[in-house]
């Protein structure tokens, strides 16, 4: 079993020791936030982001397999890290030099057409830039076949909420099954948990069961047919739009609390954190003396004030982040105070970002659940009733990814119409407000003059200009803007990039963010091995069964 | 949104790169004022869904003449439209795993060789050279054309709509067409979301719906829609070249320029057809079995999605264009079976020959829409409907 004891693994030559438990990137990022990978197009170094396993930032070759993330794989002995991009290595890349010698970027839709007999170099030296990884080096090794769990109820989600849920859903004589996909044991008493566990939804008839295909970190599929689920896969924290907003150093609050623990220094010692609410204080408290200054969108909340003043941590309210400066770290941020105030600069060596969060939907997308737009979180919530009953009957919502109504929808309310089987009463009204700081933000920020990289989609190295040029040439909306630009197309399955872009295209095009759409969630919601899907075939009835 | 003008010389219904192409040579032939209605959003059909893949290998002459003339209107593009397709002639392997299978390889192989197209039989070896990592005994032989490649069907879609909207072609998006209108035996105009436009002329190019259309004007056709999945995997280093096609069920993979695997399975028939088209259980499962079986090196590789879209199938394989002669006005350019992006510069061409009453220089009894009327016995047909 991983993670029981200490583990050594080599890594650029040398061999590096994880602790029980630890995952590759946490040994290889205890002095400093690491180089791990190179982008797409331009070469861009790249590190650690997102800390939940969702984006392109720490992707290693673990033993001959392409595409591991570095933070979700809890090291073997004698494990082979490599990586995946960049030469020599992903640290020092002679490629990267692409990035200095095409500051204005690629245009892959209408370049490198001409000379016409020059076609096959051209496709030669693209197909070996854009590739990530070789092809695995062997077939993984044969296993049996796996079976379907028929679990009367799946609760997605091991968080607050999903153990609360599934506690009230024992009272009602129910045994759920929690999936969890936060690496680490899960023990819940009167339910069954399955820890480090992803799943995905498939179509289902009518009335019919749902059938969820799941998948255990690092290589185990699992095939799950149930009557009812409960999500509760809570929120994450946003990505935001600057120039150099991809550099290694820019992290998302998880990313940068999931590098720091017991007996665990932060990888950074001068972090400027963005953002004013609940979100800064956990950085303030996790993490505080690295932090040199707090930067707010907009206004900072009173707690978030008085412990940054217990701390000495500078504060700068209404701020635009325009740009983070650095080659292969972040060196100096360069602000501006809102309303055409005077631009300044903080030195720093990581930008920690925790202004907003947003609600893991997915599964409800893929569901067929209602969503609506909320104009107050700017952001899209399923529609739920006083139970959390979506308009899916049979699927319900709990926690943080249920809404914004307050108060909260109650475990034991919930548990108790699932297990009496209530149809779903009238959805709860979302709660009104002033329209999300982070449009008037984006409005603002539109406007300024832009210096560096601005990635509207880090996974595939898509600028922001990118987009304005679609908007420009007279295409709408965000799935057309997807099609036209790559944006959204990564592995992070458009969780950093849509919700922004969905702003900003809303601004663009003149009309409300339902306007332009949401990108179709396409199934699997988290990369699934072909081996274990394969594993899978067969356990699952036909359509025509189902 | 309102609809420009009330009246068109022509009113394309299908905004996919068939009615695109169509609506483009229209207009470049100065036919007069052209309205292409899209009910989705552009590149929400099957141009915006299909794996890419462009081929000559087919087991009819007709076909093969539309395949050739429509590589060489991709090969010219980047030129033509301005946009880059990265159009990579990389080949198309046939893969044979039985004698019978290679039999037929060896016929199509027959044909396309007199066309004077330099197709290669291979034998298993030869195989295993073009596809690196194909599990041993996987195939038995295949068949092989270099000129044959993959493109990005993306800005395809985006070249030949910006080029017919320069040239005056009005483009609806999001305006879906009701229902057909008609005066004595010819059709008068049209009924659409947006309220009605007069025209003599209605080009039926709805892919997936094209059936559903002909028959709510009142046409008895044979189309039907058949459901047709791909998945992506994440992205590799470059290690297979061509389009690779399993003669036996038709399943096919290749690499794209950005280095995923993309390959795709037709999953059945699909009788109520809707706008939203989901992906399958038993797809996922079914394609990653059989991909891992081809190819098991593949088996750590990740799938990052799956999604599917309809092809548009007639009985004999071969796409139906020309005008109906049950209705005056009524022009087809449908049936194409999941390969309208590969046959579309040409067949763009043909059609909108049709709707200015010029010869098409295709065989009506192969691609008319008056062949399903009558019963013949030793009808061609195209079944190499595959990839």
């Amino acid at each position: 079993m991983a993670g029981d004891r200490p583990a050594r693994f080599s890594y650029r030559g040398r061999s590096v020791r994880a602790d029980p438990g630890e995952t590759v990137l946490g040994a290889i990022a205890r002095r400093g936030v690491p180089v791990v990978a190179r982008s797409n197009r331009y070469r861009r170094p790249r590190g650690p982001f997102c800390g939940v396993g969702q984006c392109t930032g720490c992707l290693v070759r673990v033993n001959g397999v392409p595409g591991t993330r570095a933070c979700r794989h809890v090291p073997l002995e004698g494990d082979r890290v490599e990586d995946e991009r960049g030469w020599p290595s992903a640290r020092f890349d002679l490629l990267g030099a692409i990035d200095l010698l095409f500051p204005g970027g690629f245009d892959s839709l209408r370049g490198l057409r001409r000379p016409a007999f020059l076609t096959p170099v051209y496709q030669w030296g693209v197909r070996r830039l854009l590739g990530v990884g070789a092809l695995p080096e062997a077939a993984p090794p044969a296993r049996p076949p796996v079976t379907v769990i028929a679990p009367k109820v799946v609760v997605v989600g091991g968080g607050r909420s999903g153990r609360a849920v599934a506690q009230a859903l024992r009272t009602e004589g129910l045994r759920p099954l929690v999936l969890e996909r936060a690496l680490g044991p899960l023990a819940l008493e009167g339910a069954d948990g399955r820890p480090a566990t992803s799943a995905t939804f498939l179509p289902r008839p009518a009335g019919g069961r749902f059938t969820m295909l799941g998948f255990t970190e690092p290589d185990r599929g699992v095939a799950l047919r149930t009557r009812a689920v409960v999500i509760a896969t809570g929120s994450y924290d946003a990505g935001l739009l600057f120039g150099g907003n991809d550099r290694p150093g820019v992290l998302t609050a998880e990313g940068a609390l999931s590098l720091v623990g017991p007996g665990r220094r932060p990888p950074f010692r001068r972090a400027v954190v963005v953002g004013g609410g609940g979100r800064v204080r956990d950085v303030l408290d996790r993490c505080g003396d690295a932090v040199a200054a707090v930067v707010a969108p907009s206004e900072i909340r009173p707690e978030v004030v008085r412990r940054a003043s217990e701390l000495d941590v500078p504060l700068y309210p209404r701020s635009l982040v325009l740009r983070a400066a650095g080659r292969s770290g972040v060196r100096r941020l360069y602000l501006r105070t809102r309303r055409r105030g005077p631009t300044f600069s903080l030195a720093c060596d990581a930008v920690v970002l925790a202004h907003r969060r947003l609600p893991h939907t997915q599964l409800f997308f893929q569901a067929g659940a209602r969503l609506d737009w909320s104009d107050a979180r700017g952001a899209y919530f399923p529609v739920v009733d006083d139970a959390g009953a979506t308009t899916v009957p049979g699927l319900y919502a709990i926690g943080s990814v249920a809404g914004d109504a307050a108060p909260g929808v109650r475990p034991e309310d919930l548990a108790h119409a699932l297990a009496a089987r209530r149809p779903v009463g009238p959805p709860r009204t979302a709660a009104s407000g002033p329209v999300a700081e982070i449009v008037g933000y984006y409005r603002e920020l539109l406007g300024e003059r832009r210096r560096g990289r601005w990635m509207a989609c880090p996974c595939e190295d898509v600028l922001l200009r990118e987009i304005e040029e679609a908007v420009a040439a007279g295409y709408r909306g965000v799935e057309v803007t997807k099609r036209y630009t790559g944006l959204g197309t990564g592995l992070c399955q458009g969780r950093y990039c849509v919700p922004d872009a969905l702003l900003v295209l809303s601004l663009l095009e003149g009309r409300p963010p339902p306007a332009v759409g949401y990108i179709t969630q396409r199934p699997p919601v988290h990369p699934m091995p072909l081996a274990s899907l394969a594993e899978l075939d067969g356990a699952l009835p036909s359509e025509a069964e189902a | 949104m309102t609809l420009p003008r009330s009246s068109y010389r022509a009113v394309v219904v299908g905004g996919g790169i068939i009615g695109l192409y169509t609506a483009y040579d229209l207009a470049r032939a100065g036919a007069g004022p052209i309205l292409v209605l899209e009910r989705g959003f552009l590149s929400s059909g099957a141009s915006g869904r299909n794996g890419g893949g462009v081929r000559q290998q087919w087991e009819t002459r007709g076909t093969i003449r539309l395949a050739r003339e429509s590589v060489e209107a991709y090969r010219r593009f980047g030129r033509d439209f301005g946009y880059n397709l990265w159009f990579r002639q990389s080949g198309y392997l046939f893969l044979a795993e039985s004698e019978v299978e290679l039999a037929r390889l060896r016929t199509v192989h027959d044909v396309v060789t007199a066309e004077g197209l330099p197709a290669r039989l291979l034998d298993a070896g030869g195989v295993a050279e073009l596809v690196p990592g194909l599990a041993p005994g996987a195939a038995i032989g295949g068949s092989y054309l270099a000129s044959d490649g993959v493109l990005y069907p993306f800005p395809a879609v985006w070249g030949v709509y910006e080029a017919a909207r320069s040239l005056g072609v009005d483009v609806a998006l999001g305006v879906e067409a009701l229902g057909l209108r008609v005066e004595g035996t010819r059709v008068t105009g049209l009924v659409t979301s947006e309220g009605a436009v007069a025209t003599t002329t209605v080009v039926n190019a709805a892919g997936g719906w094209s059936g559903e259309f002909s028959r709510r004007a009142g046409l008895e056709v044979p189309n039907v829609a058949t459901r047709h999945e791909i998945l992506a995997t994440e992205s590799l280093k470059p290690f297979l070249d061509p389009m690779v096609v399993r003669a036996s069920d038709g399943l096919y993979f290749s690499q794209t320029m950005r280095g995923e695997i993309v390959g795709g399975r037709t999953v059945g028939h699909a009788p109520g057809v809707g706008p939203g088209v989901p992906s399958s259980p038993g797809f996922l499962t079914g394609m990653a079995r059989a991909l891992t079986g081809l190819l098991p090196r593949l088996g750590s590789v990740r799938v990052l999605r799956a999604w599917s879209g309809y092809y548009d199938d007639t009985p004999d394989g071969f796409p139906v264009i020309g005008e109906d002669p049950r209705l005056p006005g009524f022009v087809h350019a449908n049936g194409f079976g999941g390969h309208g992006f590969m046959l579309a510069p040409a067949a763009g061409r043909r059609v909108a020959r049709a709707v200015l009453g010029e010869p098409t220089e295709l065989d009506p009894a192969v691609f008319g829409p008056g062949r399903f009327l009558v019963a013949r016995r030793d009808a061609p047909a195209e079944r190499l409907g595959l990839g």
